[in-house]
């Protein structure tokens, strides 16, 4: 379903239940319709069999992913490469690729995917391969010292501003745009999202946004967390503290409600909290949410963030709410070892635990795990008129706003490895590939239209109601019309990972409330936007949200 | 007549050949130093022209130093032959240990954020002033002072264990392999596979058997103190063999007519260990000491690994707190700073600790 029609369907107040429905019916009719069949292109029947295929490797419920499979899956999305590149055109180029090895995902993929892909164009690829933590560290170092040692960049939106912002990268050719079909990403991820002053730099190959899991054991008619899944954060720490006590249906261990994520996770544990605070702050008239727009003045310390931090605080505050032992649980830590192996009953994370609940050998929760938005709140703070309002907000956290493949301008002076370089991020970023991404664990989560097509997962054999959930949540957070978007700024990870330091200074009650714990997370972020440059990090700031 | 013996020629140095070796100096000093000035002009923007890396002022670095070699020949003879043997080291420490060093303590005097548009800017001691009003960095200090008190604890326990492992117990030779055997693993892999797999709270082999003992809810790194001594211990289980060890080959050195001779006197055990035994294990104490307590200094891994210094900052050492400055913030400049202010605070550290080793050990004798 195209986002616009989406969209439409929304500003009618159509619920995604209905929509979904209705989309199912229609995918319906055109699958008995022969008229509709022959309808299709014999290009469009080669493309629905091949992505059938593909789908099919290894299938659902048949184990992990090997890297026979992701060579198989490779090997078959060559055509779009084969109309592009003759055979054994780029022999003798060779190019560097550095990307992450988050729990085996990531660059094994990539291997894979991009073997049969050196096999045919005759290109040779070296590998860079990086632990998340490291990552930043690894890319600031590279741009400050003028050390850019590789030609093929795994990276997300959020370094744009570090990398395109000082001319490291190459720009899209025309080609590349048709051959990865960039007009059906969902509308969160097109331009400015991968642009820079206007020119086009990413090829998007997984689209961010935080989504809530939860299970469904917990709720429902006599169920120990109530009848109705919490729609709000009031609502969910209300649950978390009235589950103190009783017994986790599936597990028989203490049941938990919301597992907040209490310790820094290299900066990327500050989104988990941001999640609470969107829902507060992110007023839809505004698309600033992090900093005034005009002056980069902090707006963590006010209110609606010292409202999310509080909340945390509360549930600290009862014993029994989080398991034992949270105040040293990362955001690995609850998705990875507590929910999925059964312990809490409500969590944010991205879309990926989702397709991981069901395919990932170590859950135990893929009969009971069902998803949704970003809770909202019962009130909102408008920061321009420093005043609560007692109306309900929603506001998904577009949280890193996905991973991307970039070229860099070392390649920019050699044509032919130019195009090396483009036609194997093009081979990564391409809309049949990603289709694989999106329904295996990948580390990449769903971000084109395409994706929310759900015969084709249920053909791959998950189960309906299921992915329509799961995919369901996805595309409700990317097309939110309050989505609250991350900004491209230089160093946004050093704004994050200052603030988890105060955080869990906070946590452990080392600061005396939650505003003086904003307040100090909100004098560290002057001085840093004092020494990064305020003047500079106002104007990226505004052209990263559109402004 | 029994001819004069020639003395042994060690090499001529005439007027000619001092004079060739001052110009190979001089002219190899001129070339490095024009190299180091045209590009150092050139990065700091002042010129146009320049080369696009430092790598041609590392060669002629290396000429320089090959050429220095040459002249001390040239001009010296024998006694510049010599000169072969230490000068290649002498670079290479320059090169390696002492520019770098020297070029530190520049960063640490500059604002360098890696993410600033500026680049870096000398800022003086501004990293320094901003470093005494951390609070961050005075808890990781103070933390540090836990830890290193700690290595005396640490140091009766390797003790105790050296003299049972000196005594004619059996299997003695298998202890002392099996004891040794923390010390083999890196402190990554004790993270992992005690901080968070036997120590995990949920399915943890050591939680498990606390809860069996009766505990409700074991946690390791919840509480700020727990948290701190379940750190010291992991550290300490891989540290106290490194210590045991040195002990042990202090305690076998010791002469055996000495100990005897205290026997002999009717001294029992206690008193022989005491009187005899620890007393002239002392230099080798202090030696295990003092370089368990630098290795200490340095503790870091394992608490990135396990709390990320939390909860809190109560596990943080100085160390992981100028990784995370680093790592996490690209905060060059003061993360620099405040690595040279740990390490001289190091050596001044060690060098008082060792003066007053020294002067206790003289009221000794």
């Amino acid at each position: 379903m195209r986002v616009e029609v989406y969209n439409a369907l929304m500003a009618r107040h159509a619920s995604r239940r209905s929509v979904l429905r209705g989309l199912a019916s229609t995918a319906a009719v055109a699958a008995m319709g022969p008229s509709v069949l022959a309808a299709m292109s014999p290009e469009a029947k080669a493309q629905a069999e091949l992505r059938k295929e593909i789908l099919a490797i290894p299938g659902v419920g048949k184990g992990s992913p090997t890297d026979a499979d992701w060579q198989k899956v490779g090997e078959l999305c060559l055509g779009a490469t084969k109309a592009s590149v003759a055979e054994g055109e780029f022999a003798g180029v060779e190019l560097t690729f550095m990307g992450l090895n988050n729990q085996n995902l990531h660059n094994f993929l990539f291997r894979g995917f991009l073997k049969p892909w050196e096999a045919y164009t005759g290109a040779k690829i070296n590998w860079i391969d990086l632990a998340q933590a490291d990552y930043n560290a690894r890319l600031q170092q590279s741009i400050a010292t003028g050390t850019v040692d590789f030609d093929i960049l795994e990276m997300g939106a959020p370094f744009e501003g570090d990398t395109a912002g000082k001319g490291l990268l190459d720009e899209m050719p025309d080609w590349v745009k048709t051959q990865i079909e960039a007009d059906d990403l969902v509308g969160y991820l097109q331009p400015p999202v991968g642009t820079w002053g206007g020119k086009t730099y990413r090829i998007t190959i997984d689209g961010d946004c935080h989504t809530f899991a939860y299970r469904k054991d917990y709720f429902g008619e006599g169920a120990i967390g109530g009848a109705e899944v919490p729609k709000t954060w009031q609502q969910v720490n209300a649950v978390s503290k009235a589950l103190v006590g009783k017994t986790d249906p599936l597990t028989g261990q203490p049941a938990h409600g919301y597992l907040d994520p209490l310790k820094g996770w290299g900066g990327f544990g500050f989104y988990f909290v941001a999640n609470r605070a969107a829902a507060y702050v992110k007023h839809p008239d505004d698309k600033a949410w992090l900093f005034d727009a005009d002056t980069m003045k902090p707006r963590v310390n006010n209110p609606g963030w010292v409202q999310a931090f509080q909340d945390v605080l509360d549930l600290i505050a009862t014993p029994g709410a989080y398991p034992a032992d949270q105040i040293n649980a990362d955001p690995g830590t609850t998705a990875f070892s507590q929910f999925l192996a059964g312990t809490g009953s409500m969590l944010m994370w991205w879309g990926d635990v989702g397709s991981s609940a069901r395919t990932s050998d170590t859950s135990v929760v893929g009969d009971v795990a069902a998803f949704g938005i970003n809770p909202g709140s019962e009130r909102r703070y408008n920061s321009a008129a420093g005043a609560w309002e007692e109306t309900a907000n929603e506001a998904p956290v577009m949280a890193y706003i996905g991973w991307g493949i970039y070229v860099t301008s070392r390649v920019s002076g050699d044509e032919k490895k130019r195009k090396a370089a483009w036609s194997a991020a093009a081979h990564l970023g391409g809309k049949d590939i990603s289709l694989w991404t999106a329904a295996y664990p990948s580390g990449f989560q769903p971000y084109r239209n395409s994706h929310f097509n759900f015969d084709e997962w249920e053909a791959a054999g998950y189960d309906r109601a299921y992915v329509e959930d799961y995919l369901g949540s996805n595309a409700d957070s990317y097309n939110h019309p309050n989505a609250a978007i991350e900004p491209r700024i230089p160093g946004i990870f050093q704004y994050y990972s200052v603030a988890e330091d105060e955080l869990a200074k906070g946590y452990a009650g080392q600061y005396k409330s939650a505003q003086e714990t904003a307040d100090a997370i909100a004098a560290a972020w002057e001085k840093l936007t004092d020494q990064i440059g305020r003047d500079s990090q106002i104007a990226l700031y505004k052209a990263s949200l559109g402004m | 007549m029994t001819p004069t013996p020639t003395p042994l020629n060690y090499g001529e140095t005439t007027p000619e050949r001092q004079r060739l070796g001052g110009m190979v100096t001089w002219g190899a000093t001129a070339l490095l130093a024009i190299v180091a000035l045209y590009q150092t002009l050139f990065a700091a923007g002042i010129t146009a022209s320049g080369f696009s890396s430092w790598r041609p002022v590392l060669y002629a670095y290396g000429a320089w130093g090959v050429a220095l070699g040459v002249a001390q020949v040239v001009a010296h003879g024998e006694q510049g032959k010599r000169a072969l043997f230490i000068l290649p080291a002498v670079l290479f420490t320059v090169a390696m240990v002492i520019f770098p060093t020297l070029f530190g303590f520049y960063i640490a005097l500059t604002d360098w954020n890696l993410a600033s548009q500026d680049g870096m800017k000398f800022n003086g001691l501004a990293n320094f002033w901003q470093m005494l009003a951390d609070p961050f960095f005075w808890n990781a200090l103070g933390n540090m002072v836990f830890y290193v008190a700690m290595v005396l604890v640490e140091y009766v326990i390797a003790f105790g264990l050296a003299l049972l492992l000196n005594a004619q117990i059996r299997a003695r030779k298998f202890f002392r392999v099996a004891f040794l055997l923390p010390l083999m693993l890196s402190p990554v892999a004790v993270s992992w596979m005690i901080g968070k797999s036997m120590m995990e709270v949920r399915f943890g082999p050591l939680a498990n058997f606390l809860k069996w003992l009766g505990v409700d809810s074991p946690s390791f790194f919840g509480d700020p103190w727990i948290a701190k001594l379940s750190i010291q211990a992991m550290d300490a289980w891989t540290f106290i063999p490194f210590m045991m060890i040195m002990l042990l080959a202090g305690l076998q050195a010791l002469p055996k007519d000495v100990t005897e001779a205290a026997q002999v006197d009717g001294a029992n055990a206690w008193q022989t260990f005491w009187g005899v035994t620890f007393p002239l294990m002392i230099p080798v104490s202090i030696t295990a000491i003092i370089l368990r307590i630098i290795f200490k200094l340095k503790i870091a891994d394992i608490i990135i690994n396990v709390t990320s210094g939390g909860p809190g900052g109560a596990t943080d050492s100085v160390t992981s707190f100028i990784f995370r400055e680093y790592r996490d913030r690209s905060n060059v400049g003061y993360g620099t700073m405040m690595a040279m202010t740990y390490l001289i605070l190091i050596i001044v550290f060690i060098t008082l600790l060792l003066k007053l080793v020294n002067r206790w050990r003289r009221n000794l004798t």
